[in-house]
């Protein structure tokens, strides 16, 4: 990140080549649409390219760091104004539009820790993992989801923090099991 | 915690903590709630623990392969935005799409704002020290420019939070060009207060604005200006 600081073009595509699957795949996955996803995530390595200097280690990881960047342009790309009902796009259905691509072994880990994260999402309640999901990958804040669901917003609130917790244990579990 | 209620009592401690974590706390709630953090020990333990899950959730997301095109594309204005190292020049320029219609509406606004409510930009000076009221867009704000030497500060008073996910971004105009981001980026506290440098010789800048950007920053404004300050 340094390099990217000093201005190292070629430190930064580094950063890109390392981080663009994973800042795409979660655009497309909150925005839907292709196209939107691909500004998203541009618009997005642009900002880092230009304001590098305020990526702090201390506060995370750079992969953190470009995600945050990601799901807040992805966010704001919704709230300008794109529909939102075509972006509920399943997991799965992504999946099957990499049918076709070349899978390096790297992207072959990512899937495997993919299906594990969803598998332990799985765990939590279908209503736990509703709201998680809206607020996570919808962008919505939980009063939207209070009324869009029906519920009052300690309901929402309670959901969110029961559910992580839950995921939080399930995803620490083995390892700690094991150790 | 309801929308008025910015205080949170014992019995309610961490009922906000997952909603914090995940960033669907507006914004007045996610202020009080950090402020609580501040004291509260077990909160903050439990927000560690409910951040790691959302960490997390990304990876929840099967990879995609990013475009090739995308690549390029990036690379392309990479190549073409070659950025001097921070701290040892200026940043370069950064292009505008031109007409950004918020930022011309909202700078239209912002004068119409001022100029009724009798809010004129004004200045004073004080030995090498000279300050620039801003007009500021919310009623009960204030803003002012402290430049010396070329060199200036942004100081506010009474503005609101930036909205949920945002941050307010400084942008210097120079004649006859179009806004020009800065590095500097800046929230304010609880009580509406904040400061920040604005990078670089100020030296020919005709106007200072302010808008609320993402947290990242942005290379071209993307909403009205809430302050505008005219430094020529």
């Amino acid at each position: 990140m340094q390099l990217v600081h000093d201005g190292e073009a070629r430190a930064f595509e580094i950063i890109f080549d390392r981080h663009a699957s994973m800042a795409f795949s979660l655009a497309y996955r909150m925005c839907g649409r292709r196209a939107l996803a691909e500004e998203v995530v541009q618009e997005a390595f642009l900002s880092l390219w230009r304001t590098a200097a305020r990526y702090d280690g201390a506060r995370g990881s750079v992969r953190s760091w470009v995600l945050s960047i990601v799901r807040n342009r992805a966010i704001d790309a919704l709230r300008r104004g794109w529909t939102r009902d075509s972006r509920d796009v399943s997991g799965d259905d992504i999946a099957d539009r990499v049918a076709g691509t070349e899978r390096t072994d790297v992207e072959v880990a990512r899937r495997d820790e993919a299906l594990r994260i969803r598998g332990a999402l799985d765990e939590l309640s279908a209503e736990q993992r509703r709201v998680i999901e809206l607020a996570y990958f919808g962008g919505f804040s939980h009063t939207e989801i209070a009324e869009m669901l029906g519920l009052p917003v300690g309901t929402v609130k309670g959901r969110m923090r029961l559910g992580l917790a839950k995921l939080r244990l399930v995803l620490t579990e083995p390892a700690e099991m094991m150790a | 915690m309801s929308a008025d209620d910015h205080t949170i009592g014992p019995g309610d401690c961490g009922a906000d903590a997952g909603a914090y974590v995940l960033g669907a706390l507006d914004e007045h709630e996610a202020e009080a709630f950090r402020r609580h953090l501040l004291t509260c020990l077990v909160c903050r333990d439990e927000v560690a623990a409910l951040q790691a899950a959302t960490d997390a959730l990304h990876l929840a997301v099967p990879p995609l392969p990013a475009p090739r095109k995308l690549k390029q594309r990036v690379m392309s204005s990479v190549h073409e935005e070659p950025r001097a190292p921070i701290g040892r020049a200026r940043r370069r320029r950064l292009r505008f799409a031109p007409a950004r219609p918020a930022l011309a509406l909202g700078i239209t606004l912002i004068v119409a704002a001022g100029v009724g409510l009798g809010l004129g930009l004004s200045a004073g000076s004080s030995g090498g020290t000279r300050l620039v009221h801003a007009t500021v867009t919310t009623p009960s704000g204030s803003a002012v420019v402290r430049l010396v030497s070329g060199h200036g500060e942004l100081i506010v008073r009474g503005l609101p939070a930036p909205p949920r996910g945002k941050i307010y971004e400084v942008w210097l105009e120079r004649a006859g060009g179009m806004p020009s981001p800065t590095s500097a980026l800046f929230s304010v506290t609880s009580a509406g207060s904040g400061s920040v440098d604005v990078p670089g010789d100020l030296h020919g800048v005709e106007e200072l604005l302010v808008t609320p950007e993402p947290l990242g920053g942005s290379s071209v404004p993307t909403h009205a200006p809430v302050i505008l300050a005219r430094l020529s």
